[in-house]
């Protein structure tokens, strides 16, 4: 025989051998306990009120879930990255008003003017990757700071704008009502956004050079990443995304007012959280937040349509992030 | 009858003794593996018992039960003959199990002396009594012969095996009745390693019962009673060190003879070629002063010295993880910088340090993308359109794979779940996959099997063969013999001699590293 060959037939034969169900199942469900979460939500509210699952209805969700859907794409990157960006709700308020005031009060057109609205969001969120990278501050702190210079900034044009913007220009109208193959025209915005986002996580540079700045930043260095710019770009992607999110708000309001994109940045964080991305990063996949993102919105309108007060609706949220990462700790510990 | 008045005469390993720790009928399953297979390990008092096998071979899953970190599948355990269940790590401690892991507990930002005392602080009512704290954590170092070691010095500033020093004086210093070392000394010089066996003589005359895992097995015979040898998760032999042979042992471990090590193939490498790497006058900082070397491609060469001579840091910057370098370095007769590792692997220098887990996986990535990490722009469809191509992915990561016997079809699964020896290879075939010209090594064999060793070995030979230069930082003396063609000692900081490696005997190697402390340099 072949060495290798006996080195085969000497193997024990119990070390492929049974494993306990209860162990299939708990892999299981780490690998799809999201997904099953959603679909359950989905049956038993189905099945509790038919008008949930009405076209009509389905369609309100989808465009519910498109601001914080795009928000937490940027979310999730940073956080797969090891960071923390808390400054997406007043990134999404400059955004939306520097396009509205362009195209309201300015007269430039849409696309000009989304242009320069991407631009200032993509610019906060360079800041951001800049003072972190660059100055080596905690991403907590540094985006703590955009958080509130960024909401000051934006709230400082808008009183300068009237302190509040109409938003008349057909684009943004069409965005709203539109519908794109079957589904509103904003829900195909978002999941356009989660493909590309799922692309370039897994199959470009960046993505890779993102998952292993998360998972071990010392080996990624070593490895010869770039970790400084890796995480450069990243955060200007956040921003990027949470701009998206802004023309989407004036597209679903049709108003800019003060309290746009107002604590966004943990909604998308809880988003990301039920979609089982852990804090510490180099983990999980953007496809996983849209479960979030679905769940959450989810249940939200769920709690709307049943006449639950909004300081309940809070409450709720808030034990769903606590219910999702006791699951993601205790299955991923078992999986382990 | 003459078999057992030997065995009796084996001091600690006295079998009419009862043992102070038996595990019986021990089994471990995990999804898809059985880690442990009806595992019997009886340890006696005063008893120093080996625990010996290859990477994967149930050692580490061992060892994490009497920890408190597993359950156990089927099996018991007990101590002083009273059965026991270890629930967590703090009943462990609570039975008298001290554990030394070769993944370092200490929190680096905490002080020497602060680490040494952590959850047993002695305490002025409220408040840390620090000059007991001192003057305990000063006896907890001195029972290990390491007054050198500043006990105000953050843990974190401390090098790995000094770091490892402290760990073993930590856990001896609570007096455990039981005591794990996973291999202690892979992260040792000598002279240090002699400290921790007198140490470890000291705690056997005391009583205590030893469980000494390592891979070298050399030391096992000199330093252990007894020992037991697992394989793929079953006892396959338990055995006396008196009775037992370097080459026995290999033999039980590997399941099959030993290879012999490819050092004669790397030995007939001609070496004419201009060197590749040429380092002049080298110093960084206050550590190391005045080093200067070449390297040619087909030649490896070794450096070595104890613990803190300045190896690493030389090493280290070569690669661009040392700030305060400064000095000429040549490569291919052009002056460089080498200011960050991208740098380094640019000019196609590859490198792969001691630290695996600190330094060289990202644990969650699958294999194949551990593999790829580092070349990616090599397998994109374009520089403006650095999307990677999957198909070349695969192709470039199982090619790099086959070259270091990674097996194809760990490729898709998450790095973290291959044992030690595996991650190595995958971790070399990074740069072999980018076709680096240069390769250095810091302990490239630190912590891994004798069958993965030998690989490793047999790559780093071929890698020469195939053009390549090489240099390999190791402690491990008789490793650097069998490998290097020239061998570079350093001491305190200063390269002290050049050997012949076909020539050089262990002794002038061994020699030569003690140079620097004999002469005033």
């Amino acid at each position: 025989m072949l060495p290798s060959a006996r080195a085969r037939a000497r193997r024990p034969t119990g070390e492929r051998g049974k494993t306990r169900w209860t162990e299939h199942l708990i892999g299981f469900l780490h690998t799809f306990g999201v997904g099953l979460v959603a679909i359950a939500l989905l049956l038993i509210f189905g099945l509790s009120t038919p008008y949930f699952l009405s076209r009509a209805n389905i369609d309100n969700i989808l465009i519910q879930i498109s601001i914080v859907g795009v928000a937490a794409i940027g979310e999730t990157m940073v956080m797969l990255m090891g960071g923390i960006d808390l400054s997406i709700g007043s990134i999404i308020l400059v955004s939306a008003v520097i396009t509205g005031a362009l195209t309201t009060n300015h007269g430039l057109g849409a696309w000009p003017a989304i242009g320069a609205g991407l631009l200032a969001a993509t610019g906060i969120g360079l800041v951001n990757g800049i003072f972190i990278a660059g100055i080596g501050i905690e991403p907590i702190i540094v985006t703590l700071g955009t958080l509130i210079a960024a909401q000051g900034l934006g709230q400082a044009i808008l009183a300068n704008e009237g302190s509040w913007i109409q938003v008349t220009n057909p684009f943004f109208f069409s965005l709203a009502t539109d519908q794109v193959l079957t589904l509103p025209a904003m829900a195909v915005v978002m999941l356009a956004f989660y493909a590309l986002a799922a692309v370039l996580l897994r199959d470009t540079a960046l993505g890779r050079h993102i998952y292993a700045t998360g998972g071990n930043r010392r080996a990624a260095r070593l490895a010869g990443i770039p970790i400084g710019r890796v995480v450069v770009a990243t955060y200007a992607l956040c921003g990027l995304c949470a701009g998206v999110a802004g023309m989407l708000e004036i597209a679903q309001l049709g108003i800019v007012s003060q309290n746009v994109g107002d604590g966004m940045q943990f909604n998308a964080i809880t988003a990301v959280l039920v979609g089982g991305i852990s804090l510490s990063g180099g983990k999980g996949r953007v496809e996983k937040t849209l479960l979030g993102v679905l769940i959450v919105g989810t249940i939200t309108n769920y709690l709307t349509f049943r006449g639950v007060s909004a300081y309940y609706e809070q409450a709720i949220t808030g034990g769903i992030i606590l219910a999702a990462v006791f699951l993601d700790h205790a299955t991923r510990r078992r999986a382990q | 009858m003459i078999e057992q008045v030997r065995r009796q005469s084996v001091p600690g390993a006295d079998l009419t003794v009862p043992p102070i720790l038996e595990m019986a009928g021990i089994s471990k399953r995990f999804p898809g593996t059985l880690a442990l297979d009806h595992v019997n390990l009886a340890v006696r008092p005063a008893e120093i018992h080996a625990l010996v096998g290859q990477n994967g071979a149930g050692k580490s899953t061992l060892v994490k039960i009497l920890a408190g970190d597993y359950a156990t599948s089927s099996g018991a355990i007990s101590i002083d003959g009273q059965p026991v269940a270890i629930h967590g790590p703090r009943a462990a401690r609570q039975l008298g199990i001290g554990i030394v892991y070769q993944e370092l507990s200490l929190l680096p930002n905490l002080t020497v002396a602060e680490n040494l005392c952590l959850g047993r602080e002695p305490r002025h009512g409220i408040s840390i009594d620090s000059r007991r704290l001192l003057q305990e954590s000063a006896a907890a170092l001195k029972a290990l012969g390491l007054e050198r070691i500043d006990l105000h010095r953050r843990i974190g500033h401390l090098s790995l095996p000094t770091r490892q020093l402290v760990e073993i004086a930590k856990v001896l210093a609570q007096h455990p009745r039981i005591l794990i070392l996973d291999e202690p000394t892979a992260a040792l010089a000598p002279a240090d390693c002699d400290r921790l066996f007198e140490a470890l003589a000291r705690a056997r005359a005391g009583g205590v019962g030893i469980i000494y895992i390592s891979h070298r097995f050399q030391e096992i015979i000199a330093v252990c009673d007894r020992g037991t040898v697992l394989r793929n998760g079953r006892v396959v032999s338990t055995f006396a060190t008196r009775d037992t042979c370097l080459e026995q042992l290999v033999e039980w471990t590997l399941g099959q003879k030993p290879d012999r090590y490819a050092q004669a193939l790397a030995k007939d490498a001609t070496t004419t070629s201009e060197p590749v790497l040429a380092v002049s006058s080298l110093a960084i900082g206050d550590r190391v002063a005045d080093v200067s070397f070449q390297v040619r491609p087909g030649e490896i060469v070794g450096l070595c010295g104890l613990l803190g001579a300045g190896q690493d840091e030389v090493a280290r910057a070569l690669f661009g993880d040392q700030p305060a370098a400064r000095g000429v370095i040549l490569w291919k007769g052009k002056p460089v910088l080498v200011h960050s590792p991208r740098q380094a692997k640019k000019l196609g220098i590859g490198f792969l340090t001691e630290n695996r887990r600190d330094e060289g996986l990202i644990p969650d990535m699958a294999v194949r993308e551990n593999i790829s990490l580092a070349g990616l722009h090599a397998i994109t469809w374009a520089r403006w359109l650095p999307l990677v191509r999957r198909g070349k992915e695969r192709a470039a990561t199982g090619t790099a794979a086959a070259r270091t016997n990674v097996q194809a079809g760990a490729l898709g699964r998450p790095i973290r779940l291959l044992s030690g020896g595996n991650q190595q290879k995958a971790l070399l075939a990074r740069w072999l996959m980018l076709d680096a010209e240069l390769f250095v090594f810091l302990e490239p064999t630190r912590g891994v099997d004798v069958g993965a060793k030998a690989e490793i070995h047999r790559q780093l030979a071929a890698l020469a063969l195939a053009g390549k230069a090489v240099l390999v930082v190791s402690s491990d003396v008789p490793e650097i013999l069998a490998l290097a063609q020239r061998i570079l000692v350093m001491a305190r900081g200063r390269l002290v001699a050049v050997l012949d490696g076909t020539r050089a005997t262990e002794e002038q190697v061994l020699l030569a590293m003690q140079g620097g402390y004999t002469h005033a340099s």
